[in-house]
């Protein structure tokens, strides 16, 4: 009979209680979709990185406050991101105030890009991912959560500390918003549309 | 099915399931409507979008340099814990002091709330305090020294009065000027507002105010004053004299006239 992996409680409660292996399986199971997650919201490598040791950090000084009967620790983790990416956003922008504004990263989508699909369809994505990035943040949430990180309605719900409803309708809402950003887009650069719709066939 | 039941039905359904189209209501209506079938071909392209940007980040994940100060951080302890060295940002001075100033315009804008609601404030009862006074001024003040001696004299300012608003008629004539009504004080501030400006703007309609003169200001102190006046005065021809209050304002200028009988 092969051992079942632990979970994630349990692999938090032998943490805080001063495991460094269980902290590190922790960690590697869950530092990937915490750093998309802060990646997708920000556009920035530098602030998804700096978001997810924030968050571990946090895990680590004030996990005993977590409650596995309110929320997954997913969840509960992607709800932490949320607060410190929002305050990573808010700190960029006054620094950008003085310094520089926070530059858009498109190396971040060169990694996984295949040269045979040619250079439009990163242009596609990218075109993508600047219309989720001009998102009103209560809509850039739900979409990063539900479409780039295909979260559940339930566990969006959960990281998002609102109703089902209220992800679905602001999904509903930012899903039109996106299309008609996308549509803009488009007309100005007609190669992103001809890309789109060669994905589509 | 109508373009408002296809709205409803693209938002029941998530994104996928409605692009998988399963519905042959919706597929029918898009391929009728030529609105709602764009709307859903741009819908088509945003998920084709959203699913290419997530399998190019899929494989993303924070650099091994992450893993390793958060392990020193473990290592501290949690009540030792501290922001790793990797995280550390500094604050360029111009930010701290942009922040202090920040605090600085705070603080500021919550001193002018404060005093912009103490002056609403005392404008609110300024202005409450004319209502108060308008609605006691049927009968009082002004009025109450045309007729001296009745009941209607015994009004609310009563007590401001001086003696000699109770004296006879003979000695009022004999006085040739007597004060008669003096309004000052703060405490009067109510009877003052309802009386000499109401003279002046001619909402009173025993009193006429004087042309070219200068309204009284409403700190300004003001004082009806009884006396005889020549009948000329009131545009008669005969060689008597008239009783008339008049509002004299601290300067000794005359604002408004009411002949008494």
């Amino acid at each position: 009979m092969l051992p079942t992996e632990p979970t994630d409680e349990q692999l938090l409660a032998q943490a805080l209680a001063g495991d460094e292996d269980a902290f590190t399986a922790l960690y590697r199971r869950r530092q990937g979709p915490v750093f998309r997650f802060a990646l997708h919201m920000s556009g920035s490598l530098q602030i998804a990185e700096e978001v997810t040791q924030d968050v571990f950090v946090f895990l680590v000084q004030r996990g005993h406050g977590f409650d596995p009967s309110r929320a997954a620790l997913g969840a509960y983790l992607f709800g932490v991101a949320r607060n410190y990416v929002r305050r990573a956003l808010d700190h960029s922008y006054s620094e950008s105030l003085l310094t520089t504004p926070v530059e858009f990263e498109e190396q971040a989508l060169v990694v996984n890009h295949d040269p045979s699909d040619g250079i439009s369809r990163a242009q596609a994505s990218t075109a993508v991912w600047k219309a989720v990035l001009s998102l009103p943040e209560h809509y850039r949430e739900v979409v990063v959560l539900c479409d780039l990180q295909e979260c559940t309605y339930a566990d969006a719900a959960e990281a998002l500390g609102c109703a089902i409803g209220t992800v679905r309708s602001r999904l509903h809402r930012a899903h039109d918003i996106l299309g008609k950003k996308l549509q803009h887009s488009a007309a100005a650069a007609p190669g992103i549309n001809a890309t789109a719709a060669r994905c589509l066939s | 099915m109508t373009c408002h039941e296809f709205r409803q039905a693209a938002l029941a359904l998530t994104l996928r399931e409605l692009l998988r189209a399963q519905d042959e209501q919706v597929r029918e209506h898009a391929g009728d409507c030529r609105p709602c079938g764009d709307w859903l071909q741009g819908q088509r392209e945003l998920v084709s979008g959203l699913q290419t940007l997530h399998h190019q980040t899929a494989g993303l994940e924070a650099g091994a340099h992450v893993e390793r100060a958060l392990l020193e951080v473990f290592r501290q302890g949690p009540r030792r814990g501290m922001r790793p060295t990797a995280a550390l940002r500094s604050t360029p001075v111009a930010l701290r002091l942009s922040r202090f100033f920040e605090v600085g315009a705070y603080a500021a804008v919550a001193a002018a709330i404060v005093v912009g609601l103490f002056l609403g404030f005392r404008i609110w009862q300024d202005s409450a305090n004319i209502n108060h006074a308008t609605n006691q001024s049927t009968s009082p003040a002004i009025a109450a020294p045309a007729q001296p001696g009745t009941s209607s004299a015994q009004g609310t300012v009563s007590a401001q009065r001086e003696p000699a608003l109770e004296a006879p008629k003979t000695a009022v004539l004999q006085s040739q000027v007597r004060p008669v009504h003096r309004l000052s004080s703060a405490g009067e501030n109510a009877a003052r507002l309802g009386t000499a400006p109401k003279a002046q703007t001619g909402l009173d309609a025993d009193y006429v105010a004087l042309m070219f003169c200068d309204p009284l200001s409403c700190a300004s102190d003001a004082q009806i004053v009884r006396m005889e006046l020549p009948a000329s005065a009131a545009g008669s021809n005969d060689e008597q004299t008239r009783i008339a209050d008049v509002v004299v304002g601290d300067d000794g200028l005359v604002r408004a006239v009411r002949m008494v009988n």
